[in-house]
């Protein structure tokens, strides 16, 4: 793989072009992006054994030594979440999908407003952090009202989210230039995946926005007397079920974008590509009652029609999962692959990168399959709440999207920084570590769900062994405890080969290890007449992103109003 | 890592062989969701679990609005006294949509009456609200599930077919003491739990 495809498009006059000195700030800018991410996730990773010990009936939370670093159980799982959901994914992503559709255009930034950017997110995070650290916010990613965090955590994690959209803004904004700059043109997919993604993030968000600002903020800050639960579950939700596809579009952009290549094939087809990002952009918000199914006083009726528009967002995964079968198995048999599935043996399992990526899809198809049984309301009140959601999402975010993105740390930090990845075996090991390990958490776990042990929850020092003995737990607990030592152990192989690679001295150019951006089955063509009519009739994002604000408002304008109509001003409380 | 030559393989996915098989799939794909949804919406309406009330349904007594309750002001509603609404005599009382009624509290940690008990063969409408942040009332062993709020109430209708004992666990993140919110939930014989009183 050493030949790098054509840029997709040459500069035009009024769009001036990337330059090296621009290229190289950028590139400094996406390491940084994406070194904040992977130390975020170091020291969440570093607290998820512990509680998968704790789900193995082991309590490790009275150790005086770790007693030190962290208050409580819970103050360790905020960690956790926030950190691995919250921040690794937003500050990988923000690198991420501003590099990609910038390279794919050859399109010049303002370098000044995307340091700037990264400036603020992580001054969001900072900020954030202290009241994390000193357990003055000790309550969990999801910050359910009325439990009442300092205000510095709303506030930090606020600056951190308008951040994101800072960034959505400038590529979006370059993305126009580009369209005036070249009429009639077919936007080029990988920015047309990134454009969709961060469209649907701009009108995910919102729910978040006005829960933290309107709500939240002046609330902690003691300027009015309450806030309603149960309105600020649902604006949070608005943003929360699509922020998981915020999480797992950028994955979803390497598996059709750049996997194929790297395993030695061609993407399928981009036309389909296409559709599912444009569905993904219009059906993955109005779907979040699906997280409040079990929540009082909302009517059972928007209830089923959230949860068949989430049936519905599943389509285009099930088109995402036919695009990489076909593009791998492609790649395989012009290897020599043959038989029905024999074909599998000729991928490059000696590529950590193309391994990691492979793995993570296959987690997602019992994660995906999962979601849909998390997804019907008959079935969400057996695992509500339970161990088995987070043995749901260890296999969704924590796997697809979070291996798929150690798996791109492979070339793109040598893309980046010139540097040679170190030890490709070690990498190998740490991919199959991990797989191997999320799959043990995500049996023991589903399975202690079933049984009706809560999620959350310090089981290990309940008071009330007698309930959970009741339950025949011993085999899922002792392969949940085993597989947080296995994870243990894929982290530390993971990080010694990142640490090491970053801290080696560059050799390289740069440049010399492509974006593995693959060539198309059935490509979309360069213009707008020629194309097939799926492609211009996908290629308008910003009428599909109104289309998607109407239905958003259409779907969560009934449910809102009566909780405005009947607001409750619930006081605040500390109860850790 | 190297790439085939383009010649050595037979025969590679063309552009028309990849576009049949791609809508074939998109069909399979629409057939999925539609059946998964008249599925669910089966289960939904033959009532294979108890759906949740949307806060219009129950008339009760004292200052309780559309499933709003003022949690500060428990003492006036029937929830001043959780358990199974009784008569003088200490017998069920039905409600006027032929249901018991059992108020439960959830707050500090605990659960009030600190032993759940209903009756089994006859339906009971469990109303469930918090007094200070969220909780989670899942009782182990059936598909009772819910979210409980401050301010809010939480009602659904469910008839125990079987006696027994069985835990209701907080399932929602409450504070230092929540994996301690775990309490006694008990269905008595049909017979015997008509006299259930304290
Ligand atoms: C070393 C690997 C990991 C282990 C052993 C681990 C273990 C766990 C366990 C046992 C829980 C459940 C705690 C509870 O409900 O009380 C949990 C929660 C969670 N984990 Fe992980 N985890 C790991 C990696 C990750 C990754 C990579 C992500 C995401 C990128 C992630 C995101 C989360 C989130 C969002 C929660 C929910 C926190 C909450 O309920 O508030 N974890 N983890
Ligand atoms: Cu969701
Ligand atoms: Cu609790």
């Amino acid at each position: 793989m050493t030949t790098a495809l054509p840029s997709q498009s040459a500069p035009s006059a009024a769009l001036p072009g990337l330059d090296a000195a621009t290229l190289s700030s950028l590139k400094k800018l996406t390491q940084y992006y994406a070194v904040t991410a992977f130390i975020a996730l170091m020291i969440g990773v570093l607290l998820g054994p512990l509680q998968a010990l704790n789900y193995g009936g082991i309590n490790v939370y009275d150790y005086p030594l770790l007693k030190v670093l962290i208050k409580s159980y819970y103050q360790g799982l905020t960690l956790h979440g926030v950190l691995n959901a919250l921040v690794f994914t937003q500050f990988f992503i923000s690198g991420w999908m501003l590099y990609l559709p910038v390279r794919d255009l050859n399109v010049r930034p303002n370098m000044r407003f995307a340091w700037f950017t990264y400036l603020t997110m992580t001054a969001g995070l900072l900020t954030a952090a202290v009241p994390l650290l000193t357990n003055d916010a000790t309550v969990l990613y999801t910050f359910y009202p009325p439990l009442e965090g300092s205000p510095v955590f709303y506030i930090g994690a606020a600056v951190m989210v308008a951040a994101s959209l800072l960034v959505a803004g400038q590529v979006v904004w370059l993305w126009l230039a580009w369209k005036r700059a070249h009429p009639g043109r077919v936007t080029p997919v990988v920015t047309y995946m990134s454009v969709a993604t961060w469209l649907m993030w701009v009108v995910a968000a919102l729910g978040l926005v006005v829960e933290v600002v309107v709500m939240l903020i002046p609330w902690s800050l003691g300027l009015t007397r309450g806030v309603d639960p149960l309105l600020a579950r649902t604006l949070f939700w608005w943003t929360g079920h699509p922020i998981v596809y915020f999480w797992l579009l950028p994955a979803y952009i390497s598996w059709y974008a750049f996997l194929p290549r790297q395993a030695g094939g061609r993407m399928a087809s981009e036309g389909l590509t296409r559709l599912a990002f444009a569905m993904f952009l219009v059906f993955s918000v109005p779907v979040g009652l699906h997280h409040q199914y079990a929540d009082p006083n909302v009517q059972n009726s928007w209830k089923i029609i959230h949860m068949f528009l989430t049936f519905l967002v599943a389509v285009p995964s099930l088109l995402t999962a036919f695009s990489a079968a076909a593009s791998l198995e492609d790649a395989a048999r012009a290897q020599g692959g043959r038989g029905l599935i024999g074909w599998v043996r000729r991928l490059p399992w000696g590529n950590a990168s193309m391994t990691a990526q492979v793995l993570a899809m296959v987690s997602f198809i019992f994660g995906g399959a999962g979601g849909i049984v998390n997804a019907s309301m008959a079935f969400s009140p057996v695992v509500h709440n339970t161990a088995w959601i987070p043995g749901h999402f260890h296999i969704t975010v924590g796997t697809a999207t979070t291996l798929t993105f150690m798996g791109v740390m492979f070339w793109l930090v040598p893309h980046l920084t010139g540097k040679r990845l170190a030890s490709p075996r070690t990498a190998l090991a740490s991919v199959w570590w991990w797989f191997t390990g999320m799959m043990l958490f995500a049996l023991g776990m589903h399975w202690q769900g079933l049984a009706g042990v809560p999620r959350r929850a310090q089981v290990s020092a309940s008071a009330q062994q007698a309930v959970y003995d009741a339950m025949h737990l011993g085999l899922p607990k002792a392969i949940t405890a085993a597989s947080g030592i296995v994870l243990f152990v894929a982290a530390i192989l993971f990080y010694a080969v990142l640490w090491r690679t970053l801290l080696s001295r560059r050799v390289d150019d740069p440049e010399s290890t492509p974006i593995p951006t693959s060539e198309a089955i059935s490509a979309a063509g360069e213009t707008l007449a020629g194309a097939s009519p799926l492609v211009r009739r996908t290629e308008p994002l910003l009428a599909l992103t109104f289309a998607a604000l109407v239905l958003v408002i259409l779907v969560y304008g009934p449910v809102i109003a009566p909780m405005l109509a009947n607001y409750q001003f619930i006081p605040g409380q500390r109860l850790w | 890592m190297s790439r085939a030559p383009e010649s050595a393989p037979p025969a590679r996915l063309d552009h028309h062989a990849l576009e049949r098989y791609e809508t074939a799939w998109l069909g399979v794909a629409a057939v999925m969701t539609a059946l998964l949804f008249v599925g669910v919406l089966a289960s939904v309406v033959s009532g294979t679990y108890p759906l949740l009330d949307a806060g219009s349904g129950h008339a009760h007594d004292g200052p309780i609005v559309r499933g709003r309750v003022d949690p500060k002001n428990l003492a006036a509603t029937p929830f001043a006294k959780p358990g199974l609404v009784v008569d003088a005599a200490g017998q069920p009382l039905l409600n006027d949509q032929g249901t018991l009624d059992a108020y439960i509290v959830a707050g500090n940690f605990t659960f009030q009456p600190a032993v759940l008990r209903v009756p089994a063969g006859v339906p009971v409408t469990l109303h469930v609200t918090a007094t200070d942040v969220a909780h989670g009332f899942e009782v182990t062993g059936t598909n009772i599930n819910a979210e409980i709020l401050p301010g809010h109430v939480a009602s659904l209708t469910v008839t125990f077919r079987h006696p027994g004992e069985q835990h209701a666990i907080c399932n929602e993140y409450c504070g230092v003491g929540h994996h301690n919110m775990i309490t006694r939930f008990v269905v008595d014989p049909p017979a015997t739990g008509a006299k259930e009183t304290q």
